[in-house]
């Protein structure tokens, strides 16, 4: 073995550690009972053990309590205040082969949604629409709980959320795909892969596929004698230039009331904007709410879970909701003037 | 759901006008030009950056020219229930991509014997002995395909490998090396590779000078070969150095 290897080893060793959890419980477990009485003899609080333990094994056993400790003092363990979510990064155009694409971060939680323009024939119903196909990946890089051939349960939910929100949002125009009535339509086809997994999935997904739709450059076509669209290059001489494009003026969607989304954990009193992976498997009562940028409700989602959620709990994470829709809007238009300046 | 109101209907992407698959120039010319306008024995510029997934016990993202790849490694955690008992441990690789990774949607090659051949690149370079009755799991997902994606793929895998405190003999850096007509072209773009007569990919060791895995396909000729395998080695050592100098960079940074 080289040098590096061996210090590569040494200073990656402590986070190896972390994913031990399961060894390292059994013996902290073996340790408790010794702790304890001693506690009891120091002090006579049987129930608190956070002065006498090492902190990240008190996280790992009580994590309940470790994170109630700190909701008392109205701040959480990566040291933000309740209400507010975690730094977000937009970069759009992250994906070459795509005709519109966006990655997005939200903390550690990343999302790469591209979208492929393809073309297909109207149905009878709606001649003059076109499609939109959404699906939510998660890769078994993204967690250590997905596998491969062991989807994670939760994709296709947040698919079919995804879904849901973004065509009864009214976003886009279908009858903006459409490019030649009864005989062709875009089928835009949205892929979205979670590539790190840390909480508020549903979230970073949208923004992210918002992003995406706000990237989308839609090619160029024109109708050539066969009946099928063929792009149109630009460095094709005259002799291609006779017939005439399709869709001029629609290469890029007008977008309208985009939506923004924030999940909060409810827990007891506590409102928790923006959980990461941790909080959502320790507190396990989510609200999601999706409001457009004129601050109209597009859905809330409350999935059951063991706490009840009382009207001015909802009202508060519609409050919560609307600060993030300005914060995203803001951070949405910032990425689309630095993809301009690039 | 709009994509599944109808027996969902059959699309196309739409390809260019009229234009017949001409073979590109380079073939026919005897001043070629690659379509990138690298040097015949010029490599991609390589980007490789460690800790891309935070959620993994080590990560790394590589990125040459359009091919784009990110590796994750979990473990070493326990074997599945229904594995046998087993005094070293065990390496699991996975390759899968994107549905937009391929210029056509939904056009990804078989990635089952990538997942095997990246097992078979990494397996002799991790001291397996170091995780006894454990997993190591390595995923690899290609965010764009861009040609010599094996490569990079393995070269990735072992950059995340050593970002997760495995155990290596030696980091592993991979290149191959397309033949067209009477050119050898270094690190082939798609484009180069689909016009290809054969293809040699070494995988290997660069400090200790062994080779973990070499794949020859198509036609060669015994000098040709010779040729191919020392460009190969000579770029291998190259990337093999890139790759330290990234992990040094991530070890002097700011920690977590």
């Amino acid at each position: 073995m080289t040098g590096l290897d061996k210090t590569s080893h040494l200073v990656r060793r402590s986070s190896r550690l972390r994913h031990h959890t399961l060894r390292r419980c059994a013996a902290v477990f073996a340790l408790t009972p010794r702790i304890k009485r001693q506690e009891m003899a120091a002090t006579g609080e049987p129930n608190d053990l956070s002065s006498e333990m090492e902190l990240d094994a008190f996280r790992r056993l009580f994590p309940i309590r470790f994170h109630e400790r700190h909701l008392l003092e109205s701040i959480r363990p990566d040291g933000r205040p309740l209400g507010r979510a975690r730094d977000t990064t937009l970069m759009l155009g992250a994906v070459a082969s795509a005709n519109g694409s966006a990655l997005a971060k939200i903390g550690c939680t990343t999302m790469l949604a591209a979208i492929k323009m393809e073309v297909m024939t109207p149905t009878a119903e709606v001649p003059d629409e076109g499609c939109i196909a959404i699906d939510f990946h998660m890769p078994p890089i993204c967690s250590p709980l997905v596998r491969p051939g062991r989807p994670a349960e939760v994709a296709p939910v947040i698919s079919k959320q995804l879904s849901d929100t973004i065509l009864s949002s009214g976003m886009i125009n279908l009858k903006e795909l459409c490019l030649v009535s009864g005989k062709a339509a875009w089928m835009a086809y949205l892929d979205i892969y979670c590539l790190d997994a840390d909480g508020a999935l549903f979230d970073a997904a949208l923004l992210s596929a918002v992003a995406a739709f706000s990237h989308l450059q839609i090619p160029v076509v024109s109708l050539n004698d066969d009946g099928r669209i063929v792009l149109i290059s630009d460095d094709i001489s005259g002799a291609m230039k006779e017939k005439e494009p399709v869709n001029k003026e629609t290469t890029k969607l007008k977008l309208n009331n985009l939506p923004f989304s924030l999940t909060c954990v409810l827990h007891k009193n506590y409102i928790l904007a923006d959980p990461t992976s941790e909080e959502e498997s320790i507190m396990e009562t989510f609200l999601t709410v999706v409001l457009d940028s004129s601050f109209q409700l597009v859905s809330l989602n409350k999935p059951g879970g063991p706490g009840l959620a009382h009207t001015s709990a909802i009202q508060d994470c519609i409050t919560l909701t609307r600060q993030r829709v300005k914060e995203l809007e803001k951070i949405l238009k910032e990425a689309i003037s630095d993809m301009e300046v690039d | 759901m709009a994509g599944k109101s109808s027996a969902t209907p059959t699309t196309y992407s739409p390809s260019l006008t009229g234009q017949k698959k001409k073979r590109p120039s380079f073939l026919t010319d005897s001043d070629w030009v690659r379509p990138d306008g690298r040097g015949p024995h010029q490599c991609r510029p390589a980007f490789l950056r460690t800790g891309a997934v935070n959620s993994a016990s080590g990560s790394a993202y590589a990125e040459f020219g359009n091919t784009k790849v990110i590796v994750s490694v979990y473990g070493p955690r326990e074997s599945k229930k229904a594995m046998m008992y087993s005094d070293t441990g065990r390496l699991n690789c996975n390759v899968s991509y994107t549905t937009f990774a391929t210029p056509i949607r939904g056009q990804a090659p078989e990635t089952k014997d990538l997942s095997s051949m990246l097992h078979k690149a990494l397996e002799g370079a991790i001291i397996l002995k170091s995780f006894p009755k454990t997993t190591v799991d390595v995923f690899a997902l290609v965010l764009e395909s861009g040609g010599s994606d094996l490569p990079v793929i393995t070269t990735c895998a072992s950059l995340a490998l050593a970002d997760a405190g495995i155990m290596l003999y030696d980091m592993v850096a991979s290149v191959s090396v397309s033949s067209i007509g009477k050119n050898l072209l270094i690190d082939p773009v798609s484009e180069e590779e689909s016009y290809q007569d054969g293809s040699l990919m070494i995988t290997c060791m660069p400090s200790r000078n062994e080779v973990t895995q070499m794949t020859v396909t198509g036609e060669w000729s015994t000098p040709k070969i010779h040729e191919a395998m020392q460009l190969c080695l000579d770029a291998c050592s190259k990337l093999g150095k890139i790759m330290r100098s990234c992990l040094k960079e991530a070890a002097s940074g700011p920690q977590d």
